[in-house]
């Protein structure tokens, strides 16, 4: 059985290919200003990755993420919070509680132990404690995104960033440069400031063990770091890119889909 | 459902709701007609049909910016609706009123008064009511005595008398409007309703947007065709319910309904709330009548102290009688009395098993896309992700 997904995201489009049980992920694709070519950038790199020579070899396809809609070789499309909650079960049985963190949004996903998403909490409209909120940061401090995740950043002595508005932070950032307060400090607070944010919506779906974190920012230790210090828990790492876990949960979901398809039609043909 | 988008006295209402000005009222001036508006469901029709006005509940429908509006709400928690009336009062779409009686349920509210009478929109006679921000006897009196003051201001400007008669008449009309809407929502029980939530919402709005006789019989009709009307079987992935103050448009329910959900029923201030109950309709005064519906029966607004038991028994009746699956809280930004009850609702849901999602937006539909995806997800959470 040959199934996949595609996670058409803010920022980036994602692929997954499932191969009986096995997960063939394609490279992370930056997004373009057209949706369709950025889902097929993705799925050809997923492709390729699987070592199949066409699309066609695939019998179902779940679209997920903002794009969903959008991605034109998909069967049917699913919430990219149901996708990153189905995946994440999938890569680690024993997650309960899952923080996306994406391009655009954050979202804390509960979920049961059979893998179910039972209740989430998503940031509004603002790009406060999302992945916009580092790149606009990353661009003042002149320090790419790396140097932000860096780990050589992490500090033991933060400065503190009050404002959670990303126009109003930068402001704040431009004076602490000016200020002469030393790089890691002002990038440890910056996560930490994310991070405070981001653990509010946590605590409104509760905070259940393992914790997990997925979405591009998972790729950010300092963040990691200051969710674990926030959170009183060690967030536990997936065996697979976290930031494909939505398109790894499609994937998951076009089996299940594919599964309970061929039941119904098989169920058809014997009463007929 | 396709009927009912055949059905012309639905694409009637429908055009209504969608617009501000309509030919129906464009008729009843050339008739030499009066209309008055009024801003928040507690301002009594019956008294303006009693004063020989045509009520219209202003909205800002249709309206691309608020920026002349912002110029005069300088404080930044007041909602996006009042703005959007305000720009539309400002641009001219309301020029066609007579009257306009303000009501001071919330401080937003109220403010529109204040800027109109400063602004160069000129109308013939502008009226504030206050409203009581809690229930019981006295509260009853003071509202008693400000519909008293509405009615004496009325009288004065326009040289008329209101008799009670008028008013006990007008009673009876809108206890009738009433009555066939509560029909309508009735018809959304069913397994299968022959009405979507968004169209609801059409019809409801047209309900404050037009001659009150002429809404009567065209509710009369769309009824006895939504009765006839055969149903197919269309097997919904869960049956909504919406709470929240006044959100006029159709947004929230045609996002429920593309998704395969269907909106059953609501207790929004242009919906449930406004057709709850009825007004005494004989008696000694019936400004005392109406001041009891009013600040008695269906004190539905969280501003009230002490509306939070009955809003909260009558969600809990509504879930059980329409077959609700789960909860949409949809607030509108800057309203906090609103926010403030969702949060209470939240908790007392949660306890009951039934699951809600609360979603804060503006007046004029945006973002709809991250709306849409939490929709998608709370519909997946109800279903188990097996639809």
């Amino acid at each position: 059985m040959i199934v996949g997904g595609c996670d058409l995201g803010s920022t980036t489009g994602k692929a997954a290919i499932m191969i009986d049980d096995k997960i063939y992920c394609g490279d992370i694709i930056p997004a373009t200003t057209k949706p369709a070519l950025t889902a097929t950038m993705a799925m050809d790199s997923a492709l390729k990755k699987a070592g199949l020579k066409s699309i066609d070899e695939i019998e179902y396809i779940i679209g997920t993420g903002y794009g969903r809609q959008k991605v034109p070789f998909a069967s049917e499309d699913i919430s990219e919070i149901s996708c990153h909650g189905k995946g994440a079960y999938w890569a680690l049985q024993s997650v309960r509680t899952i923080i996306d963190i994406g391009g655009q949004d954050c979202k804390a996903i509960a979920i049961s132990d059979k893998g179910v998403v039972t209740q989430f909490e998503m940031n509004e409209r603002c790009a406060a404690g999302t992945g916009r909120f580092f790149q606009v940061m990353a661009k003042v401090l002149t320090c790419g995104l790396e140097g932000i995740g860096s780990v050589s950043n992490i500090s033991d002595n933060p400065v503190s960033i009050s404002n959670q508005c990303s126009v109003f932070a930068e402001s704040e950032v431009i004076t602490l440069i000016n200020d002469e307060k030393s790089i890691p400090d002002i990038i440890t607070g910056i996560n930490q400031s994310v991070a405070k944010r981001v653990v509010s919506l946590v605590r409104r779906v509760g905070i259940h063990d393992d914790v997990t974190l997925t979405g591009g920012c998972s790729k950010n230790l300092g963040l990691k770091k200051a969710l674990e210090n926030l959170l009183g828990t060690t967030i536990k790492p997936l065996p697979v890119d976290p930031q494909s876990i939505g398109a790894i949960g499609a994937a998951v979901f076009a089996k299940e889909k594919l599964l309970a398809k061929r039941a119904k039609e098989l169920e058809v043909s014997s009463k007929e | 459902m396709d009927l009912i988008k055949n059905s012309e006295v639905f694409r009637k209402l429908s055009g209504i709701a969608g617009t501000i000005n309509n030919s129906g009222i464009e008729n009843l001036k050339k008739e030499g007609g009066k209309v008055a508006g009024y801003t928040c469901s507690f301002v009594p029709e019956e008294l303006l049909i009693a004063a020989g006005f045509m009520p219209f509940r202003i909205r800002g429908t249709g309206s691309k910016s608020a920026d002349l509006a912002n110029d005069y709400f300088q404080a930044a928690n007041i909602c996006s609706m009042v703005r959007h009336c305000f720009n539309h009062i400002l641009t001219g779409e309301y020029d066609f009123l007579d009257a306009a009686i303000i009501g001071g349920g919330c401080d937003a509210n109220r403010h529109i008064l204040d800027n109109w009478e400063k602004s160069d929109a000129k109308i013939p006679f502008l009226h504030r009511i206050f409203f009581p921000h809690a229930t019981g006897d006295l509260m009853v009196e003071y509202f008693r005595n400000q519909l008293a003051d509405m009615k004496a201001g009325i009288e004065k400007h326009f040289g008329i008398e209101v008799t009670d008669e008028k008013i006990w008449n007008a009673i009876k009309l809108c206890n009738e409007a009433r009555d066939l809407q509560k029909e309508l929502y009735s018809l959304r029980k069913a397994d299968n309703p022959p009405i979507t939530g968004a169209e609801t919402v059409d019809v409801i709005v047209a309900g404050n947007s037009m001659p009150k006789e002429e809404y009567i019989a065209d509710l009369k009709t769309l009824l006895n065709e939504l009765k006839n009307t055969k149903v197919e079987d269309k097997n919904y992935k869960a049956r909504l319910m919406i709470i929240g103050p006044c959100h006029d448009d159709t947004s929230m329910c045609d996002i429920i309904e593309g998704l395969g959900g269907i909106t059953v029923t609501d207790l929004t201030c242009f919906g449930a709330k406004i057709i709850y109950g009825r007004v005494k309709d004989s008696g000694a005064d019936p400004l005392q009548a109406i001041a009891e519906y009013q600040v008695q029966d269906r004190p539905f607004c969280p501003k009230n102290l002490g509306a939070h038991p009955i809003i909260s028994k009558t969600v809990f009746e509504n879930i059980k009688d329409y077959k609700v699956d789960g909860i949409i809280g949809q607030n509108m930004l800057c309203c906090d009395t609103w926010g403030g009850e969702l949060y209470i609702l939240n908790k007392e849901l949660k306890e009951a098993g039934i699951p809600m999602l609360r979603i804060e937006r503006e007046y004029i539909p945006d973002s709809l896309g991250q709306i849409q995806t939490r929709v998608q997800a709370f519909l997946e959470t109800i279903t188990g992700g097996t639809q």
